[in-house]
Parts: structure tokens; C-alpha cells; sequence
């Protein structure tokens, strides 16, 4: 389980990097872009996200539990960013924002595997206490 | 700040690669990226010293774990430098030789991340004895896939001049009092 968890969190970061790559491509990350999400949320989303994975993978050689609770709870503040940002993308998605670019498969992916990781390791979580 | 620092939005590609996406991966002229990739150079590299040493020292086996560790820390290193790395992939503009280039940069990278992977993962977890010849010779090859992510990060930098500051801003610390 610990291990399809990984396997899924480094899917959901690939369709994670197609969207930072289209949105930063299209000028999102520039001040006075018109972009709604904001450079905050966006690096924090990847920025946390990244420390929470290399967390797992020495969560996996380590097998120290404590590493997974606190990549739990880095997934939960980056699932929680997440959400903004989905909220934010709605309404804009068939507009003319850097992020309208995104295809809305990726988004659907991404969300649908980060939901899988998250629930995957929660479950490890729960079984490694 | 020279006029490229702070950001035209019409510029030319090459000052575009000069500027960070964010300030994750570093401020203008001070990119984070090379200053991470220190941590796996000189792990990996001091493993191999290891591994040698193992074969050579009288406490084979305390260098064998050493070298193991070490190839761990530099796995988690080269894993930190990989995610900003990525960010400073995403400030070439794509279809130049310059994101050709960067492409193989980071096949090269993650290949030898992948490569040291295995052999922390084959490597005995409680060694009695030197480092056996199979994850010996697993870092000499890992080791000459740094060389090629090296060169190729260098050919980036001082080449194509990604994430360095423009001519400008360099004169700048030429100027006589």
C-alpha cells in the first residue's frame, strides 16, 4: 500500500508539472498576468507537495512512522491549496486565463490520483500506529 | 536591477531563461539548483572514496555502511535539486536547443538518481566485509552518468547562460571606484 502510494503520488505530480509547465508557458507565473492563481498557491501547492514526496520516500527506506504522519499532514494543507486553486480555475477554465489552457483530463486526473494518494496514505498511516 | 530583472514581459528567450519562474528556485543571478546538486556530487563522490577504502582499510565494513549511507544522502539530495530543477526546465522557452539540452540534462539526471537508487536498495543493509563487485561497479557507471549530468548542467550555465545574469548586471562588478 505504502508503495502504490508512491507510485500514484508521482503520477499525480506529472500531471501536476503539465499544468505549472502550461501555466508558467503562458505567463501565469508574472505579476499582473490576470492569472486567479496566485504564484503563492501554485509553488506552495508543488512546493509542499515535493517535500512531502521525498518525506514518503524515506518514510519507505526508514520505515519510520512519524516521517509518514507529517507527509500525511503536508498532504492534507496541499490537498486543502488544491482545492482553492480548483475553485479558483472553474469559473475561468473556457476563458482566456494562462490556466483556461489546462485540459480538463489532467485536471480530472490529477485530482481524482491526489485523492487516491491521499486516502493510500492515510491508510498506511493508520496501519503503521 | 538591470532592466531585464525586472521582467519585460516581450523578451528575448534567452533573458527569459535568465529569470526565475518563482523564488523557490532562487532569486535573479543566484539560482538555487546548483547550489543543491553540491549535496549528491560530493555524497556520491565520497561513496566511491568509501568503497575503495573498504577494499583498502583494515575496518572494511564500517566504510562499506558508510558508503551506503552516503549514497542514500545523495539519492534525497539529487531528489531536492531534481524539483527545482524543474522549475528552472520551465524558464527555457521549449522547441530551443537550449530545452533540447535541458531535456537531456535531466535524463542523464535521473538516470544516475535511478542508477544509485538501485544500488543503496542491492547494497547489504549490515555489511561484514568490502563492498562487493557488483554495486561497485553499479557506482562507476552511476558516476559517469554524473559526469554527463554535470557537463551538460555546465554546457546549460555557462553556455546558454540559463539562470545567469545578463551582461548588464555582470558589469556591474567590473566597474572601477
Amino acid at each position: 500500500m505504502d508503495i502504490a502510494a508512491l507510485i500514484t503520488w508521482l503520477l499525480t505530480a506529472t500531471g501536476g508539472f503539465i499544468m505549472l509547465g502550461i501555466w508558467i508557458n503562458k505567463g501565469g507565473h508574472k505579476a499582473g498576468s490576470g492569472s486567479r492563481l496566485a504564484p503563492g498557491l501554485v509553488f506552495g501547492h508543488f512546493g509542499l507537495a515535493a517535500i512531502g514526496l521525498v518525506l514518503w520516500i524515506i518514510y519507505l527506506v526508514a520505515n519510520e512512522s512519524v516521517l509518514a504522519w507529517i507527509a500525511f499532514v503536508l498532504l492534507l494543507v496541499v490537498a486543502l491549496i488544491g482545492f482553492t486553486m480548483f475553485a479558483r480555475w472553474l469559473p475561468v477554465r473556457s476563458g482566456s486565463n494562462a490556466e483556461s489552457r489546462f485540459p480538463l483530463a489532467v485536471v480530472g486526473l490529477h485530482g481524482l490520483l491526489a485523492a487516491t494518494t491521499l486516502v493510500l496514505v492515510l491508510l498506511t498511516v493508520l496501519d503503521a500506529s | 536591477m538591470s532592466p531585464a530583472a525586472q521582467g519585460s514581459p516581450e523578451a528575448r528567450p534567452s533573458e527569459r531563461a535568465k529569470r526565475p519562474v518563482t523564488l523557490l528556485a532562487g532569486t535573479y543571478g543566484h539560482p538555487l539548483h546548483p547550489a543543491l546538486v553540491a549535496v549528491p556530487i560530493g555524497a556520491w563522490l565520497a561513496s566511491f572514496v568509501f568503497d575503495v577504502a573498504s577494499h583498502l582499510a583494515a575496518d572494511a565494513s564500517a566504510f562499506a555502511i558508510g558508503a551506503r549511507w552516503l549514497i542514500g544522502i545523495g539519492v534525497l539530495g539529487a531528489l531536492a535539486a531534481a524539483m527545482i530543477g524543474l522549475l528552472d526546465l520551465l524558464a527555457i522557452p521549449t522547441g530551443t536547443r537550449a530545452f533540447r539540452f535541458a531535456l537531456l540534462h535531466l535524463s542523464f539526471a535521473l538516470t544516475t538518481t535511478t542508477l544509485y537508487a538501485i544500488g543503496f536498495a542491492i547494497r547489504d543493509s549490515e555489511p561484514t566485509g568490502p563492498v562487493p563487485a557488483g554495486p561497485l561497479a553499479l557506482s562507476v557507471v552511476a558516476l559517469l552518468g554524473l559526469g554527463g549530468t554535470g557537463f551538460l548542467g555546465g554546457t546549460l550555465a555557462y553556455r546558454y547562460g540559463v539562470r545567469v545574469a545578463d551582461e548588464a548586471t555582470q558589469a556591474e562588478g567590473y566597474q572601477q571606484p
